[in-house]
């Protein structure tokens, strides 16, 4: 019991550090302090939600927010069709399935920096620069996603498939009818990951996008910053209407995500 | 059973929430963006100041433009009925008289509201 009451008191403190930039986010959003003052001011002094209202008309917050919605859906839908059927594909046996894996694996060393010529050649190609779906283009499919995938379908008993097939269910059927539905927790751990990869992506709109119709959040961001001067309270306030999606996000799928990561982890 | 399970879950209810909020919302926006700002203006001992020019400046973080004026009536009250924006400023004016510029924060655009603390004529600075 004395040894449990440790371990609280201490995961208590490591939450307050890790939590403490999200409270001064907070309090400088709500405040308009200066961040350098010295002494600081721990407790919010004269709280205010002005800043939000300078945020949402002194740029145009709605274009970005409706285009972050947009490229975020389309990026969360690819990925729930298509890492399904790569993570099924995948559990099944084919010639050369294991090269296939390794050959997957490996992809995830590269960094997409490195990646990101031949991807904007191949979207210019496609004529999808500057558009919705070229934004969620790098997003449709993640290696990581697939995996979480494969180890969700691979828990599930094959007898279960086998008696699937025996009815006369065709491969895709199984996926739709049998996998799935005992796939929850990796299709939630695959909707909060390809939200917040696609809610914050910063490289690739940056890189494809021409207009400023099209820019999304994270562009707006830096775009606000670079012409915005002594407005720091405006430019939390922007950081907390940013952030606040994806944390609602992960909020409501977090006990289900937790158990798709884990799931197949004790596997072998 | 199914959709009783549905809508108490917390995917339905929170979204559910935020769009019943935002729409409640609109409502009220648009209900109150009519741009009527009426306020008073009184003099050094708080009479009430007649004719007086109150001028009304759009405000942001990088301008101040100036977009209407107007004057107050017998009583020292004005009212404006085209203010644009959500971040302004009112100062008023009576020959070598001002008050003070007042900053107003608004809610939204063309908020609907009444200044509660009166515009205060002193001599210049």
């Amino acid at each position: 019991m004395r040894k449990m009451w440790w371990r609280h008191a201490a995961l208590i403190v490591i939450s307050i550090i890790m939590l403490a930039p999200f409270y001064w986010l907070l309090k400088t959003a709500v405040t308009s302090e200066n961040i350098y003052e010295y002494p600081p001011h721990l407790l919010p002094v004269r709280p205010q939600l002005f800043n939000f209202v300078d945020v949402w008309y002194l740029i145009p917050f709605p274009r970005y927010l409706f285009n972050s919605i947009v490229v975020s859906l389309i990026a969360v839908a690819g990925n729930l069709v298509l890492n399904a059927m790569a993570g099924f594909a995948l559990t099944l046996p084919f010639v050369g399935r294991r090269s296939v894996i390794v050959l997957l694996l490996s992809c995830t060393l590269i960094p997409f920096q490195a990646t990101i010529i031949p991807a904007y050649l191949i979207t210019a190609h496609l004529g999808l620069l500057n558009s919705y779906l070229g934004l969620a283009l790098p997003l449709l499919s993640t290696i990581v996603c697939i995996f979480i995938f494969k180890a969700s379908f691979d828990a599930v008993p094959r007898s279960l498939i086998d008696a699937a097939r025996i009815d006369g269910l065709g491969e895709m059927r199984i996926l739709l009818r049998v996998m799935l539905p005992l796939s929850t927790p990796a299709i939630a751990t695959n909707i909060v990951l390809s939200f917040i990869w696609s809610w914050n992506n910063f490289l690739w709109p940056l890189i494809i996008t021409r207009s400023q119709d099209m820019q999304t959040l994270p562009l707006g961001l830096a775009r606000f910053l670079s012409y915005m001067e002594d407005t720091t309270g405006a430019l939390y306030a922007f950081v907390v209407m940013v952030l606040a999606p994806g944390l609602l996000v992960f909020l409501m799928a977090q006990s289900a995500f937790m158990r798709g990561l884990t799931t197949g982890a004790t596997k072998g | 059973m199914r959709l009783r399970r549905v809508l108490l879950s917390r995917f339905f209810i929170v979204p559910a929430v935020l769009l019943l909020g935002t729409g409640v919302w609109n409502v009220y926006v648009a209900r109150h963006d009519h741009g009527l700002l009426e306020g008073r203006v009184i003099d050094a001992a708080g009479k009430p100041v007649a004719g007086a020019t109150v001028i009304l400046s759009v405000h942001d973080f990088v301008t101040q433009v100036e977009k209407a004026r107007t004057r107050t009536d017998a009583t020292g009250q004005f009212r404006f009925d085209n203010n644009p924006s959500h971040l302004i400023q009112l100062q008023a004016q009576d020959g070598a008289l001002a008050s003070p510029r007042v900053t107003i924060r608004l809610w939204f655009r063309s908020q609907d509201r009444v200044v509660a603390q009166p515009l205060r004529l002193a001599p210049r600075a």
